[in-house]
């Protein structure tokens, strides 16, 4: 017997074990389908850290012939004390039998000393029918929690509730596929407190995964930071002979490079929400991501993106005020403070009243076609100059984000990114602000980010990440 | 051992910008498990050994990456700038010194000379230590840009260590130059200068910056005799008439004039440079945001929440061959796992229905009692046939299936048995995903023997409101 906890996910065919047990393990490629008896064999999914397991969750085929196997059990036992032998017995004589194939599978775990989590659908009305298989567990005599997982829209929760509770431990509601992560964590120092020797691992376990929960969004803020900046320094470059720069027009060129800029923007976004999808082990909505309205209709580079996601001018021009400030104080200190921050305030009101006068236009990237030199011409598109095209980057990621980290693997469904109603970046508050119109400015300048930049700008995309969640929580 | 803690810095900056592109989870794995190896071995992990175990792994022939490729860079930056500064000191000399046997050469010029270089000198350290580049415009135009924002901070300081390199090279080269013209020229030094100076003053002047040697080599600090005597004036016609051997004489001074407030200086903002290139790049190293993220991999434990398992590809065969059926028209009613109750829907059940509950709470002996009841009633019937009702909603299981098997070998041959998979709401047809398993489940048991049909949402026709058939 494995002295690490092991918890079998069990039930009637179809009622959501894998769907529990993907969330859970935060595995989205285990088969869910509407199929019953998708599940034909038991399948472990051990947490463990650093190589040690901490428990394990064992996913099972549906109950297929309970009356069956009670009537074999009732006919084989003489009192209660017998009960867990009689399963095990019926486990050890049917493991070849094709018959009860569904049935050893799911009780071989439990007779090994498993602990049992019975799974039902709370969205359909109670039958009658599970007492047969609620009894079987029960006669294992192993600890027990009754899981009340709600797969359609319908409520008949309070019925399985009063029919749960007469066979188990402990009953608890949790939907699979829309449990916040703390729900997880509740449920998992649930199953720790069916056995006493349970409770420390599932409680290191869930300890762990708060902390993996807290690195994932700081990693987030970083690669969103770095995607961020990427985004706004970039330049397409081309470089012609002199054959070349008498054959192609200007305006071909503009177009060419134009092109190619995008195309680079766009697959550069990409590559960010893969990079957050497989950070939060979602390795399966690449494939759907053709399908991702989000692309079609509210493109990074639509006017509807923009309306969207672009800030205000009155939001643009607080935070060019301080990014002013900051570029002005710098005189400040060559005169050793004796302008009494004259330049900080000049740098300041410059600043605001540029964002404030060119925020709301669509700048396009600038082109430079230099002349013809050494029989060799250079034509750049790039950087973005419109701060905007980076508040709608940032939009876009953070909402992207959001919608990443709240999640769970048992979610099959399309994910869809409707677009927000609201400036929601108006909650974030002014020292973040600067950090980020400062790093779109030097981006845009094309100064380098040192690190201590890089490290405000990663601040400051957290700050907007929990700005968003706020808004997202009040909204709802 | 600078060099040591610049290529760490850079070899560490090169190795996490290639990481750049893997994900999180396996740079966690990959450094916990270095961390763990350290711990089991007794060491303390850094960043030299971090390395070197990447290195290792990589094994034999792996490229040297930018930081080795930087470093080479600035080698030859280096090797340039010694050569040209070299080959300047000894021209610089022979300018210094040019002497045509018709004027003195200016110690006045010299002392100029070699104050302008040393501010230079202290120039180039000043502006490396703060970070000032302004020769930036050329590495750009030479293409020369840093590859990283760590080789960014620390293109300065190379650069005054190379600059400062190319300066004890000039020294060096000046000084040679400075003593094989001594030996092989007789030199005639002399003092000059427009302003209103009298000997005095120019003697302590002198006086002042021999202070360093002029106790270790008294000849070397000029006397006041010497300073007195050697003034020259170009307007003056003739040598002033004094013993030629005293226009030698400031040989030693200048001497140790240019090993003292030249070289010696370079040689001392170069070993300075060379410290402050190695604090910096220690400095850089500890604060690298990378490092910082390193150990907290190598702290954090890797969490491993069981997703390896990829099943997701093993999808059933959800393809349905079979169509749906009409209702029979029967009386017989198998209600099964708890259908139709507590009472059968109206639009299924005529009033002479016999009505046979099987499955769920009844005991398998119930359901063998049903099916030779059943199989009793269907012996009269012309054309027999079965409703089978169930609730869509639980998936036909096994026992359905072994019921359904048992009934066809039981009841005669030619009985249609119907499947009726009601919705739990009333009235309502089932929903078409719960609806298809119950056609695939009819595919499984014996040919023709089981049909689908859906719930009529009408009651029959021989049915009254009130319940009373007519």
């Amino acid at each position: 017997m494995s002295r690490t906890p092991v918890f079998a996910v069990v039930g009637h065919p179809n009622k959501g074990k894998s769907s529990v047990v993907a969330t859970l393990s935060q595995n989205d490629a285990i088969a869910i389908a509407l199929e019953p008896g998708t599940t034909r064999a038991r399948q472990a999914y051990p947490l463990s850290v650093d190589g040690q397991i901490l428990y394990t969750l064992v996913d099972t085929p549906g109950f297929q012939r309970p009356r069956r196997v009670l009537q074999w059990l009732q006919a084989h036992s003489v009192s209660a004390s017998d009960h867990p032998d009689t399963v095990r017995a019926f486990v050890q004589q049917h493991r070849d039998d094709n018959r009860f194939v569904d049935e050893c599978e799911l009780l071989a775990p439990i007779v090994e000393g498993a602990g049992i989590i019975y799974v039902v659908d709370g969205s359909v009305p109670y039958s009658t029918e599970h007492e047969a298989e609620m009894t079987i567990l029960r006669w294992t005599g192993r600890p027990s929690l009754a899981l009340i997982n709600s797969i359609g829209p319908d409520d008949h929760s309070q019925v399985w509730q009063a029919a749960l509770g007469q066979f188990f431990q402990v009953v608890r509601r949790f939907d699979a596929v829309r449990a916040p992560f703390d729900q997880h964590l509740s449920l998992l120092r649930a199953f720790g407190q069916l056995e006493p020797d349970w409770e420390q691992p599932l409680a290191s376990a869930t300890e762990y995964l708060s902390a993996q929960r807290a690195q994932r969004r700081h990693q987030s803020a970083a690669l969103i930071a770095r995607a961020l900046t990427d985004l706004m320094a970039y330049q397409e470059t081309r470089t012609l002979t002199r054959d070349q720069a008498e054959q192609t027009r200007d305006s071909v060129l503009a177009d060419q490079l134009r092109e190619r800029w995008y195309r680079h923007q766009r697959t550069r976004e990409q590559r960010l929400r893969l990079d957050i999808e497989h950070l939060y082990q979602h390795q399966r909505i690449q494939r759907q991501e053709a399908e991702l309205q989000w692309h079609s209709e509210h493109d990074l580079f639509s006017e509807d993106s923009r309306k969207t996601w672009a800030v205000s001018r009155r939001y643009l021009a607080t935070a060019g005020f301080g990014a002013g400030a900051v570029g002005g104080a710098g005189l400040d200190a060559l005169t050793l403070g004796s302008s009494l921050g004259t330049g900080a305030l000049i740098g300041g009101v410059v600043g605001a009243a540029g964002s404030y006068l060119y925020g709301d236009r669509l700048l396009p990237p600038v082109l430079t076609i230099g002349p013809l030199r050494d029989g060799l011409k250079t034509a750049r598109f790039g950087p973005v100059q419109d701060s905007q095209f980076g508040y709608v980057v940032l939009g876009r990621a953070v909402d992207h984000w959001w919608h990443i980290s709240h999640r769970n693997h048992a979610g099959r469904d399309l994910l869809d990114l409707a677009p927000a109603d609201h400036h929601w970046l108006d909650n974030l508050d002014k020292r973040h602000r600067q950090a980020i119109q400062q790093a779109f400015d030097r981006c845009r300048k094309q100064r380098p980010l040192d690190d201590r930049h890089r490290d405000k700008l990663t601040a400051a995309v957290a700050a907007a990440m929990a700005a968003y969640e706020d808004w997202r929580l009040n909204r709802a | 051992m600078s060099h040591t803690a610049l290529s760490l810095l850079l070899d560490f900056d090169d190795q996490v910008q290639r990481d750049r592109d893997q994900t999180p989870a396996f740079l966690h794995r990959r450094d916990r498990r270095f961390a763990l190896d350290c711990q089991q071995r007794g060491i303390r992990p850094d960043p030299a050994q971090w390395l070197a175990q990447m290195h290792r792994l990589s094994g034999p022939g792996q490229s040297r990456g930018a930081g080795h490729r930087a470093l080479r860079r600035w080698s030859r930056v280096t090797a340039g700038l010694v050569a040209t500064g070299a080959a300047l000191g000894i021209v610089t000399m022979l300018g210094l010194l040019f002497y045509d046997g018709g004027q003195r050469i200016n110690v006045t010029v010299i002392l100029g000379f070699v104050l302008a270089h040393l501010l230079l000198a202290l120039a180039t350290t000043i502006q490396a230590a703060v970070g000032w580049q302004p020769w930036r415009w050329l590495v750009r135009r030479l293409g020369e840009q840093p590859s990283s924002a760590v080789q960014a901070r620390l293109q300065p300081l190379l650069m005054a260590r190379a600059a400062h390199a190319g300066g004890c090279a000039f020294a060096t080269l000046g000084l040679v130059t400075l003593l094989a013209m001594v030996v092989v020229q007789d030199l005639a030094f002399g003092w000059s200068t427009t302003l209103d100076t009298a000997a005095g003053s120019y003697h302590r002047l002198v006086q002042g910056i021999a202070a360093p040697w002029a106790g270790l080599w008294p000849a070397a600090a000029p006397s006041l005799e010497l300073v007195e005597a050697t003034r020259f004036f170009r307007a003056a016609a003739g040598a002033p008439a004094i013993d030629p051997a005293r226009w030698g004489q400031w040989w030693p001074f200048v001497t140790m004039l240019w090993l003292c407030w030249v070289l010696i200086p370079r040689a001392l903002l170069l070993a300075f440079s060379q410290w402050l290139l190695h604090q910096r790049a220690r400095h850089l190293l500890a604060r690298h945001p990378d490092w910082q993220a390193l150990m907290y991999r190598m702290e954090t434990p890797t969490l491993d929440t069981g997703n390896q398992h990829n099943d997701a590809h093993h999808q059933p065969d959800t393809a349905t061959r079979t169509e749906l059926a009409g209702l029979p028209d029967t009386d017989i009613v198998l209600c099964w796992a708890g259908a139709g109750e507590p009472e059968p829907p109206q639009s299924l059940v005529g009033p002479q229905a016999l009505v046979h509950r099987a499955g769920g709470r009844a005991s398998l002996d119930q359901d063998e009692q049903v099916l030779a009841q059943i199989a009793g009633a269907l012996a009269a019937a012309r054309q027999p046939s079965v409703l089978v009702l169930t609730r869509s909603w639980e998936p036909p299981t096994g026992e359905l299936q072994d019921f359904l098997e048992q009934a066809h070998r039981a009841w005669p041959a030619g009985t249609a048995a119907t499947l009726v998979p009601l919705s739990a709401s009333p009235g309502q047809p089932p929903a078409s995903h719960l609806l298809a398993p119950w056609l695939r489940f009819s595919e499984r048991l014996p040919a023709g023997f089981v049909r689908v049909a859906l719930p009529p949402t009408e009651p029959r026709p021989d049915y009254h409101r009130g319940g009373v058939p007519t």
